[in-house]
């Protein structure tokens, strides 16, 4: 009798275990644990309803969390709107887990976002109504004083056929070459070069003189082609996309690739390099193994505090060019924005938090702790540079712009950074990689064009030195 | 002569069997079974025709099968599919058997052993992948440390950006992570054999290598064919710890089946296309399906060797 009676109950529990492990499917992955009271905060003038206003925010960065957290911690004390802010940090497959997140109904009420974000498409989010437009919010007359916001909206980056959906309230400069001075020196060179193949020759000597122990130029294995070539090839006038025609075109790139490749003939490369990760190459970088470097103003902040460089002087440089003279803008990318979810229950405090992260109190600890540069010229006039460290020497030069966002297309195979790059590797000629991309680019973009996915981009007045400033059209076939 | 039952004399007995009580149990499983397996298999031949990005779908017919067949890096990844499966086969399959059968001796130890071998087994493979990445690097990489010690190499090696060698860095991985399962497998069926055999042919004066070809080998050998099939259609379907290692290799050199369809799902360098990807994870599945089907047919023999 009595085992009979424990066999009912175990089964009994095991039914109950499976069911309510099937019908759990929200509640289980919050982050953190509340779901607090939520009251509509849309009454102005009447009384304050009972309790607060959750407003949960997710954002990709970690590296300005210190700052960040000891601001909200702030916001949450002393705000008179009832407003608790809860941020979670969320660096791995940010896109992706916004999109599982909206689908299942477990989606933040604000996502940070910046321009260039792995995996993210503005425009299928926009189309799939995940985002809440922010026109009207935006006229707001002291966001606008402080952000600029009418000045920053680029189609396709922040904006989708008229809709704001951020506004940046920072950015990343364009690249940059950091460089080991002592090393440069020791090979005999005073000044930096700003040709490529001066650049090429300077990392020759430098292999030459280290003897074995030290090398000239180093690469890693993520996204090498972007980390500083991309931004010789911006400045030198070549870019991937043809504006004026509005289709894609590879040609350009040849003689960069072939100028590249000779840092490999040369052996002028850290062995290795090639198949490590960036931070890898940047503790070798601190540590003198190589002279030459490139990526954007973050080398800032990881060269002072990631990675301190002790052993030696580092400089910053402008990225060379084909020839020395610059013809085309080098494209910077606006960072530390915030967008509203469709899905939000409390957009009006929601919108709050936004004003929040770009007033003025926020932004002025923010950059000038050297977290990112300002993109506004109001903030620029505001902080004080010199507590910025070597961000500074990140600054932007006149010939940085935001270019119009390129048409966002399926490709079948790799995309053309790793094509570009296999052939600087000397994997493929330059001549094959260049017809290859054009091919592959130029099928998907007319391919996804007659589905009406994507909308082909023209700007038939484009001008490679101020990219942004042309007429924008866009055409359906 | 059998008259036929009527509906409730027919309930009373197979109540009395107990039908209700034995599908009452078994519905939980099912109803799981259903629902995670079942359903998913079904939902992916909703998205076969179409272009797929997780929010809108585009029909576009055939176009996914004729991107299939004229898609060189996918069927390079099935050529290193078979190449990976067949490195970790011929070494894993012979040392789990030699582990077994050496520790199936009750020898002082063997249990602490046993326990060492089967405990990669227990940790994840992301996790374990992690580590020998660390162990693999070329800067500051234990192992490479280790052999410029020992004076066995002059420059550290490149074990995971090389393209010749990756390959065999990646199989010792998947060996050092296999091995203790297999074992334990293997221990598991060499316990069925009984001992009067052994103590026969020791009589009939066979020594150790002998008595293991002709005794414990035929003996082994259903429990064999279902290990086997074990290990193949997972040396198959293995990518965890490929995707951590090298995430497809220099230049695709190490990239597997079902790295390339992951890639094509949640990778960072293209939106999603799962459209695609569902085409490709059906055809995997019918490859893993044939050669299943082709072992099947050519270990049928081993049933019949006892």
């Amino acid at each position: 009798m009595k085992k009979r009676v424990l066999s009912f109950m175990m089964a009994g529990i095991l039914a109950a275990a499976s069911l309510s492990a099937c019908s759990g499917q929200g509640s289980a992955t919050e982050t953190t644990g509340s779901a607090g009271q939520t009251t509509a905060g849309e009454t102005k003038g009447e009384s304050k309803a009972a309790g607060e206003t959750v407003i949960k925010v997710w954002t990709n960065d970690r590296h300005d969390s210190e700052y960040v957290d000891q601001k909200i911690d702030e916001f949450n004390k002393t705000n008179d709107k009832g407003i608790k802010i809860e941020m979670t940090v969320v660096t791995d497959d940010y896109a992706n887990m916004l999109s599982m997140a909206y689908s299942s109904g477990t989606a933040p009420d604000i996502a940070g976002i910046s321009a260039g974000q792995s995996g993210f498409d503005l425009k299928t989010f926009a189309d799939a109504k995940i985002l809440e437009p922010l026109n009207d919010k935006i006229k707001d007359a002291d966001y606008e004083k402080v952000t600029e916001a009418s000045k920053l909206q680029y189609e396709g980056i922040n904006m989708i056929d008229g809709n704001v959906y951020w506004i940046p309230t920072g950015m990343r400069s364009g690249v940059r070459m950091e460089y080991n001075k002592d090393l440069v020196k020791a090979a005999g060179v005073t000044e930096f070069p700003n040709t490529l193949s001066g650049v090429v020759d300077l990392a020759k000597k430098v292999t030459d003189n280290g003897g074995g122990k030290t090398y000239g130029i180093a690469f890693t294995s993520s996204v090498p082609f972007i980390r500083w070539i991309e931004g010789t090839c911006e400045t030198s006038g070549i870019y991937r996309y043809d504006y004026k025609n509005g289709k894609f075109s590879f040609d350009g790139y040849k003689p960069v690739i072939e100028a590249c490749n000779q840092f490999i003939k040369d052996n002028s490369v850290l062995p290795g390099s090639v198949s490590q990760g960036v931070d890898a190459m940047r503790a070798q970088f601190a540590e003198g193994a190589f002279a030459l470097w490139g990526n954007a103003s973050q080398e800032a902040g990881v060269f002072t505090d990631q990675f301190p460089v002790t052993k030696f002087d580092w400089g910053v440089s402008t990225v060379p060019t084909l020839d020395g003279q610059v013809k085309g803008a080098l494209s910077i990318q606006p960072q530390k924005g915030y967008m509203m979810l469709s899905s939000s229950k409390n957009k009006e405090a929601a919108w709050e938090v936004i004003k929040f992260f770009s007033s003025e109190d926020f932004l002025k600890g923010y950059l000038e702790g050297g977290y990112c540069l300002p993109i506004s010229s109001y903030m620029s006039g505001v902080i004080d540079t010199t507590k910025t460290g070597r961000l500074a020497d990140f600054k932007l030069q006149d010939y940085e712009s935001v270019y119009p966002a390129v048409p966002a297309v399926a490709i079948q195979g790799d995309d053309y950074v790793a094509t570009l790059w296999n052939a600087i590797l000397g994997n493929v000629s330059a001549d094959d990689a260049i017809k290859d991309l054009n091919k592959r680019y130029n099928e998907a973009l007319d391919n996804d064009v007659s589905m009406g996915k994507i909308k082909r981009l023209v700007i038939k007045d484009f001008d490679s030195m101020h990219p942004n400033a042309g007429t924008i059209e866009y055409s359906d076939k | 002569m059998k008259e036929k039952l009527s509906f409730g004399e027919r309930l009373q007995k197979s109540a009395s069997r107990g039908d209700f009580s034995s599908a009452l149990m078994l519905l939980p499983a099912v109803f799981l079974l259903a629902v995670i397996s079942i359903y998913p298999f079904c939902w992916l031949f909703r998205y076969i025709f179409y272009d797929y990005n997780g929010f809108t779908a585009y029909y576009i017919g055939f176009k996914n099968f004729t991107r299939m067949f004229q898609d060189a890096v996918f069927w390079r990844s099935v050529l290193h599919t078979f190449e990976y499966a067949i490195m970790k086969l011929i070494i894993i399959l012979p040392l789990s058997l030699l582990l077994a059968v050496l520790l199936n001796q009750k020898i002082k130890g063997s249990g602490i052993f046993r326990g060492i071998y089967f405990m990669p087994t227990v940790i994840s493979s992301a996790v374990y992948s992690l580590i020998f990445g660390f162990i693999f690097a070329v800067y500051n990489g234990v192992l490479n440390a280790y052999l410029q010690k020992l004076g066995m190499i002059h420059s550290p090696i490149d074990w995971l950006g090389s393209a010749s060698i990756v390959m065999i860095s990646i199989v010792i991985v998947a060996v050092w992570g296999g091995f203790g399962n297999y074992m334990i497998l293997f221990m598991s069926g060499l316990s069925s054999i009984s001992e009067e055999i052994y103590e026969s042919c020791k009589m009939d004066g066979a020594n150790g290598v002998q008595s293991f070809f002709y005794i414990t080998l035929p003996m082994l050998s259903p429990v064999l064919k279902v290990i086997l099939m074990l290990a193949i259609t997972t040396a198959l379907k293995d990518y965890e710890s490929i995707l951590v290692l090298t995430n497809g290799g220099p230049n695709s050199r190490s990239e597997v089946m079902f790295t390339y369809i992951y890639k094509l799902i949640f990778g960072s360098q293209t939106t999603p296309q799962i459209g695609y990807a569902t085409v490709l994870s059906v055809m995997a599945a019918l490859i893993i399906g044939v050669i299943t089907a082709v072992y099947m047919y050519f270990a049928r023999k081993l049933d019949d060797v006892v």
